[in-house]
């Protein structure tokens, strides 16, 4: 065999384990797909029906009685706390990374950035680990019954009864937290490479540094910073762990306000597995591969937009987490 | 010229206004400085946050048991864990070392190519699939349908998957810095693609591709979601079987015994945390190391 | 080429050296071929385990038990499928589970029993009196507050904070939901239609309400969470109590308020094990008597009849006749420590008959 042709096998392991997942959750939850519906994503209902009671027969397929699945809760509850998330991450990373690439200098920038990166390296699970003996106590006592003291007078979701700390808006945070360096890295790069002679001609017809930096270099970027944010966007849908862990893991309900618990699609298929599993009939196990389906597709177009983004601006000098 | 155009009578009153604007300038670039400034010692003081819990925390729960004894209950050491760790590791770069570094030599070298631009593509969209559904994937496939139970050789598949385009994509990197002048001299010497590759291209940027290796070592050391329903766990050390067997982890150790409401699992979870913390920062700043010094 | 070739051979002797690591590794790992054994599940059953396997080791040193506080679900799954050699739940398998696996057995280690906790500052350590409705009515968010009228009625003198109660359920199959909620469902009519009892059951929308991964989960969010109410398997006394939680009287069959002790579990197992079938799959909840502490159950050893080799089996059957021996695990310091309490003769033989026939 040729060489060429040998690699080109090897390869095609990449493409080969992406079809794998999508086809082999396919197949398995396909009874699910076909049992729930479409009313699978609109409803609020997560229900195994009765475990106890003997399987009944209904339009075909084998289920325990009483057994629904809607997720609803879960996919409003991804989008909010992946929402909340971009809303504090976005400009925070922006505004690290034009401070990181236009004030700071030398050694020392190579140093911080390095730094900065390095808050994306640390694992999930320890994320999750602070979020719960740090931020969730922290938040709980002083930040949100501030919040609900002075904005939620003023703004609904902010009012109301601020709960145990487990929950929407820390989960927003641990996430903010995770995705933030993506986004700096990525805009801190892409502002560096910009050529010098933009700046100095802005510079040059009277403009400060920073009207510099802010009215010519990053609209500049712009393409660059939205590439970033899907690429964040398309992390923290699919973050696990930490959410788990500080979610407050709701059931069939959405958050009335910013501090109620939610539940995501990710951090709910590893609380469920075990409690599916109990269901004789398998339809529980298979609509939670439903759950993952769905995920996956929804990061696979992410993702797709976000590099097809990125595409535009350079192939991809980055590699994100 | 503009300024012959205006009106003598006018000038007078522009001066201070534009001494005004220049103020209001002046005022939005500081608020500017500031603002961004705050940005990153914002995201610098939860870093040093983050990493003080775990290092104060783990630090106390520091002691050399933990590395010569194993998990009992809710107390004991890690050394099943820290073996958990390496193995699993080990096994995931033994699987996708030679299929990412493949495929990164055939997305370079033969970047023409349609399927070269596929797979860049779909690599990138691999690393966004959620680790969390590669678990299932892998729960589903190997635990359920093939039966393996838990263990070694359904963990370290399913991290070899995720690492596998981190490695592809870096392998790529690293030999795009290759001058074209290589090959050629290569191929007019009249060697063959494997050993223009392999004899001449290969060593030259192994330090880059080492790089990757490190960052995807770093990735799987530090995953969990993935490992939950695919290696299990396990107390003991690892009994050398592939299938049938689960095996432990120090994330697994932080997540479960962060969760128990004694002092002395609490203890174990910081200290997993600190373990992997370290490991993976370390991995992290030697790979830059290695990436520097190759790139001086 | 000289000093490339010297980076390149600088590389291979590391990996050399990491790949005899690694065979040191694995090679220690492997020294003994003992057997192993995997119990996985209740975290109720889990502090038990903790105690009974040091000592058994220490006498069976060539037998190996990993023990692994995941969930009852995870313990029935994981017996079903062979992943687990002991399942441990506190529920029985339904009768659909046995009928699409059969050959699973139900074997009873222990009797326990299963408190409601709360964290009511300034009543924590006053014993709240509640009964099966009126849980049902917090865990279906009818009663949203500590003073609503039916838990003022049933505490007469206590004064009740207006604050929202946080209902605490577990996420995970478990059965502490399962024998919770049968007692929701014995005691209150409305409950047992929907939603019924089981590992996990849809439970009610009711705002602010969480979940929590096992027994330690619960102990932590309520304790985190002021106005919380949870159901905490008895195992975990020591920590509720280190956690300052209150801990509920709960109302029986027979209208009276008690607390779990060694006096209403023990009246409770009177009234209730007489009547276990030859597969000990039995209910005990909500036993009659007006001394009967109403949430009581036996602690399962969920296990396949069929092992996969006799060796497996062999190391097995020992150790569950262990378990259930008076003068082995069924020892009362044993039991004491986690607040068991012994099987009833009649039921230890039953026990011993299903663990005969494990081949």
């Amino acid at each position: 065999m040729k060489f060429r042709t040998l690699l080109a096998i090897v390869a095609g392991v990449l493409p080969g384990s992406l079809a794998a997942v999508v086809l082999f959750l396919t197949i398995y939850s396909w009874p699910a797909i076909r049992f729930n519906g479409l009313e699978f994503a609109f409803r609020n209902t997560w229900n195994l029906g009765n475990l106890y009671a003997d399987p009944v027969t209904l339009g075909g397929v084998s289920i325990q009685p009483g057994a629904h699945y809607g997720i609803l809760f879960l996919i409003v509850g991804t989008l909010l706390s992946t929402l909340i998330a971009l809303l504090l991450a976005v400009p925070v990373g922006v505004g690290a990374a034009i401070f990181l690439a236009e004030a700071v200098s030398g050694k020392f920038r190579l140093w911080i950035s390095f730094c900065v990166e390095l808050l994306a390296a640390i694992p999930s699970v320890v994320f999750g680990l602070w979020g719960y003996v740090v931020l969730i106590p922290f938040l709980a006592h002083h930040v949100f019954p501030l919040l609900a003291g002075t904005l939620g007078l003023a703004i609904p979701i902010f009012g109301g009864e601020t709960g145990s700390g487990y929950g929407l808006l820390t989960a927003g945070v641990v996430l903010s937290l995770m995705v933030v360096p993506l986004i700096a890295a990525t805009l801190r790069d892409a502002i560096v490479v910009q050529p010098a002679t933009i700046r100095e001609a802005s510079m040059g017809l009277g403009a400060t540094r920073f009207e510099t930096v802010w009215k010519v270099v990053l609209p500049n970027v712009n393409k660059v910073l939205i590439g970033a944010t899907f690429l964040a966007l398309g992390r923290a849908l699919g973050e696990t762990m930490a959410v788990l862990m500080v979610s407050g893991n709701a059931l069939n309900y959405l958050p009335p306000n910013i501090y109620a618990p939610i539940s995501t699609m990710a951090a709910f298929i590893v609380s469920q597995l075990d409690s599916a599993l109990q269901d004789p009939t398998e339809m529980a196990v298979r609509s939670l591969a439903e759950i993952a389906l769905v995920l996956c597709i929804i990061s696979v177009i992410v993702n797709g937009l976000a590099r097809l983004m990125l595409l535009a601006w350079s192939p991809g000098r980055r590699l994100a987490r | 010229m503009s300024v012959a155009s205006i009106p003598a009578g006018t000038v007078s009153a522009t001066v201070p206004k534009l001494h005004k604007m220049r103020m209001a300038r002046r005022l939005f670039s500081s608020l500017g400085w500031a603002t961004t400034g705050f940005c990153l010692a914002l995201l610098s003081i939860l870093m040093l946050w983050i990493l003080a819990v775990v290092a104060i925390r783990g630090a106390s729960a520091m002691s050399l048991s933990l590395f010569t004894t194993i998990t009992q209950g809710n107390g004991g050491g890690l050394l099943n864990a820290i073996e958990g760790t390496v193995v699993l590791s080990v096994g995931a770069m033994l699987l996708a070392v030679p299929f990412g570094v493949g495929a990164g030599i055939y997305i370079s070298e033969y970047r023409q190519t349609s399927w070269a631009t596929a797979i860049r593509f779909l690599a990138d969209v691999l690393v966004g699939v959620p680790s969390i559904v590669m678990g299932y994937f892998g729960y589903v496939t190997m635990i359920d349908y093939l039966g393996w139970g838990f263990s070694v050789a359904a963990g370290s598949i399913i991290l070899a998957i995720i690492c596998l385009p981190y490695i592809c994509r870096t392998t790529e990197l690293a030999l795009e810095q290759v001058p074209n002048a290589l090959r050629e001299a290569g191929y007019a010497l009249g060697a063959g693609e494997w050993r223009v590759i392999m004899r001449i291209i290969l060593p030259s940027v192994l330090p880059g591709i080492l790089t990757g290796i490190m960052l995807a070592l770093a990735i799987s050391i530090g995953e969990t979601a993935p490992l939950l329903y695919t290696a299990g766990w396990s107390n003991y050390l690892w009994d050398g079987r592939l299938t049938h067997s689960p095996i432990g982890y120090l994330t697994y150790a932080v997540y479960t015994f962060i969760n128990e409401p004694f002092a002395e699992a609490n203890a174990l979870a910081y200290a997993a945390a600190f373990l992997v913390t370290s490991f993976v920062l370390l991995i992290n700043v030697l790979s830059r190391f290695v990436f520097d010094r190759h790139h001086q | 080429m000289s000093t490339r070739t010297g980076r390149v051979n600088r590389l291979s002797n590391a990996a050399v050296a990491a790949i005899a690591a690694g065979a040191v590794l694995v090679g220690s790992a492997a020294y003994a071929a003992e057997i192993r054994l995997l119990e996985t599940g209740s975290s109720l059953l889990y502090p038990l385990f903790n105690l009974w396997v040091p000592d058994y080791q220490k006498k069976n040193p060539d037998v190996q038990i990993t023990t692994q506080s995941t969930g009852s679900g995870t313990g029935i799954s994981q017996a079903i499928s062979g992943i687990a050699q002991i399942g441990a739940s506190d529920a029985y398998l339904s009768n659909a589970q046995m009928k699409s696996n059969p050959g699973m057995l139900n074997i009873p280690l222990a009797i326990s029993s299963q408190m409601v906790n709360y964290n009511v500052p300034g009543l924590n350590n006053d014993h709240l009196k509640l009964s099966g409705p009126v849980l049902a009515g917090i865990y279906e968010g009818k009663i949203k507050y500590w003073d609503d009228a039916a838990i003022a009625q049933i505490n007469p003198g206590v004064k009740l904070p207006h604050n929202g109660i946080v209902p605490v359920h577990r996420t995970d199959g478990s059965g502490d939901t399962f024998i919770f909620t049968q007692y929701l469902s014995f005691s209150t009519p409305d409950w047992s239609n929907s939603p019924g009892y089981g590992t996990t059951v849809s439970w009610p929308a009711v705002q602010g309400g969480i979940g929590a991964v096992g027994n330690p989960g619960m102990v932590n969010a309520t304790k985190g969470t002021p106005y919380s109410i949870s159901y905490i398997g008895i195992s975990f006394k020591s920590a509720t109590d280190s956690a300052g939680l209150g801990e509920a009287m709960l109302e029986n069959k027979d209208g009276k308020f008690v607390l779990p002790d060694d006096t209403t579990v023990s009246a409770a197992v009177s009234e209730m094990t007489a009547k276990t079938p030859a597969d000990e799959r039995v209910s005990l909840i909500f036993a009659p008597g007006p001394q009967s502490y109403p949430i009581i159950n036996y602690e399962y050893a969920i296990i396949k009849q069929k092992q996969t080799s006799a060796d497996t089996a062999k190391a097995l059957k020992a150790f569950l006749n262990w378990a259930i021996d008076p003068n082995g695990g069924g020892a009362s310091h044993y039991l004491k420590a986690v607040g068991f309490v012994a099987l009833p003769d009649a039921t230890v033989k039953l026990s011993q008959k299903q663990i005969d026939s494990i081949q």
